[in-house]
């Protein structure tokens, strides 16, 4: 009778209950891990997305060569959409009406527009500006195209950064006789990006994967990123290894980058 | 002669493949394969209806066997591996590769580029093309995944030339007359029409459009049609 089973359930400890609940957890994750181990088609698995002859064809084939792409189109951008960021994070904290305005509708254009769609316009840029082109191409281009979309979304994680420093540092400074903008760049903004250090890792990582979005502008083969690259290798191949491949070259970035922002996040909560 | 639908000559495709068939502005079926098609309809007296089905129930012959549609039709290579499965018409169609470049350019052929970039499309005859001969001739290949993307670079001057089929190519700088088709390159692809294979009547259905195909090669009939659909008269290869 479920009573009985209600009043059992009432005289446990507490500390048996979540021993309970605990032990439920356990019983969950195991059962999952089981199921997936016994029901999934290992060779299959084995040979689609992770064959040897095709892990040793991608790493002889030049993954290297794809991970500095990436590198390189991803640091580019982020210096670009850094810089950018902040100065669109000032305007729209700026008492000056129209710098709100365009910076909100850069914000917010660019953070709603799909980056496949900013790629695509700023390759065929020439078509509306004959003769223009952006130098170091294709590298300029996603710079531009990347770091512009990123640019949006740092603005208002610096925003956030700069609203988060208590108003008394601000004060502070101006009381030393600092004018406001010295104020802001030796006062608040360092402390801003310490505040936003975590959500400023997180963009970085989005632009690395984003950066996978470069073959849309049409790019040669020694300027393939990983995700082209492996692409490219599976579709010649017929086999998908080589893009699962590049995939987790990703996380030879993604996971060192992770590590040294943490050491940075306590290196500057000791200076503090 | 036996019709599947009274009064109609039924066509299986599928949509859309331009300009060889496709739905234009007004929503009829058009194309260059449609009208060719037409010219044995007209010759039978029989309206022309396209049918869209999966395109390897056309290559595979299924469309006939399941008595869906009389011809076959969608810038079909023939292949010896088709020609098991279903009755194959003439060549109506030389299936070249072609290079697009701006109109008024100094780029002639492949070997004119030296030390340029040239547009391919993944995973298309025309990439494979290209890369074959880029040894040879020194021009870089810039990878697109996008058809259109590629063809608007040569129009942007971010490339300098696109290879890719000649149909689609011939189309785009006919939309775009700032672009133009430089050169042709014969890779030995032909498309044909498609019916049911062994059976006496979609082998007299067959004939007659042979004959009809044949008929406007000489008439001017086909120059015609070529010209409407690629904005150019089809070069010797297609004689």
């Amino acid at each position: 009778m479920s009573t009985t089973g209600a009043a059992a359930r009432r005289h446990l400890s507490p500390r048996k209950r979540a021993r309970r609940i605990r032990f439920v957890q356990y019983a969950v994750l195991v059962l999952v891990v089981v199921l997936a181990a016994t029901l999934a088609n290992w060779k299959q698995i084995g040979d689609v997305f992770f064959r040897p002859s095709m892990i040793r064809t991608t790493l002889s084939q030049g993954v290297g060569h794809a991970l500095l792409n990436t590198v390189i189109y991803t640091a580019g951008a982020f210096v670009f959409g850094l810089v950018v960021g902040t100065v669109l994070a000032l305007m729209r904290l700026s008492e000056v009406l129209p710098y709100r305005w365009l910076a909100t509708a850069y914000i917010e254009f660019f953070r709603g527009l799909p980056a496949i769609v900013v790629f695509l316009v700023f390759s065929l840029l020439p078509l509306a500006f004959t003769n223009f082109s952006i130098p170091f191409d294709p590298y300029g281009t996603v710079w531009l195209a990347l770091g512009m979309v990123g640019s949006a979304y740092i603005a208002e994680t610096i925003r956030a950064g700069i609203l988060g420093v208590p108003r008394g540092q601000t004060e502070a400074a101006r009381s030393l006789g600092m004018p406001p903008g010295l104020a802001m760049r030796k006062v608040v903004l360092p402390q801003a990006f310490r505040i936003v250090l975590p959500p400023l890792t997180n963009e970085l990582i989005l632009m690395i994967k984003d950066s996978s979005l470069v073959y849309i502008v049409g790019v040669a083969s020694n300027q393939y990123e990983l995700t082209k690259f492996g692409r490219e290798l599976s579709n010649s191949n017929a086999n998908v290894t080589p893009l699962v491949v590049a995939g987790f070259f990703y996380l030879l970035i993604t996971l060192p980058l992770t590590v040294v922002v943490r050491r940075m996040e306590r290196a500057a909560a000791r200076s503090r | 002669m036996k019709i599947l639908k009274k009064g109609t000559l039924q066509v299986c495709t599928h949509l859309p493949y331009k300009p060889f068939q496709f739905r234009d502005s007004s929503g009829h079926i058009v194309g260059f394969d449609v009208d060719l098609i037409e010219l044995v309809a007209k010759r039978l007296k029989l309206k022309q209806e396209t049918v869209d089905v999966d395109w390897n129930q056309v290559t595979s012959g299924a469309a006939f066997k399941a008595s869906k549609c009389d011809l076959g039709m969608g810038g079909m290579t023939i292949t010896a591996e088709r020609a098991k499965s279903i009755l194959i018409s003439e060549p109506y169609f030389n299936a070249t590769q072609a290079m697009l470049v701006k109109k008024g350019s100094a780029y002639k052929s492949l070997a004119d580029l030296k030390g340029k970039k040239l547009g391919a499309q993944s995973d298309t005859t025309g990439l494979k093309y290209a890369q074959d001969h880029a040894k040879q001739y020194g021009y870089t290949i810039i990878n697109f995944d996008d058809f259109s993307i590629e063809v608007n670079a040569v129009k942007a001057g971010t490339i300098d030339a696109a290879i890719n089929d000649n149909g689609v190519l011939y189309s785009f700088a006919k939309d775009s007359p700032t672009t133009t088709v430089a050169v042709e390159f014969n890779t030995g692809e032909k498309y044909g029409f498609a019916a049911k294979r062994d059976d006496a009547n979609a082998t007299k259905l067959m004939n007659m459009l042979n004959q009809e195909i044949t008929k406007s090669r000489s008439d001017g009939e086909y120059k015609k049609i070529y010209q409407k659909w690629f904005g150019t008269v089809p070069g010797n290869v297609n004689k």
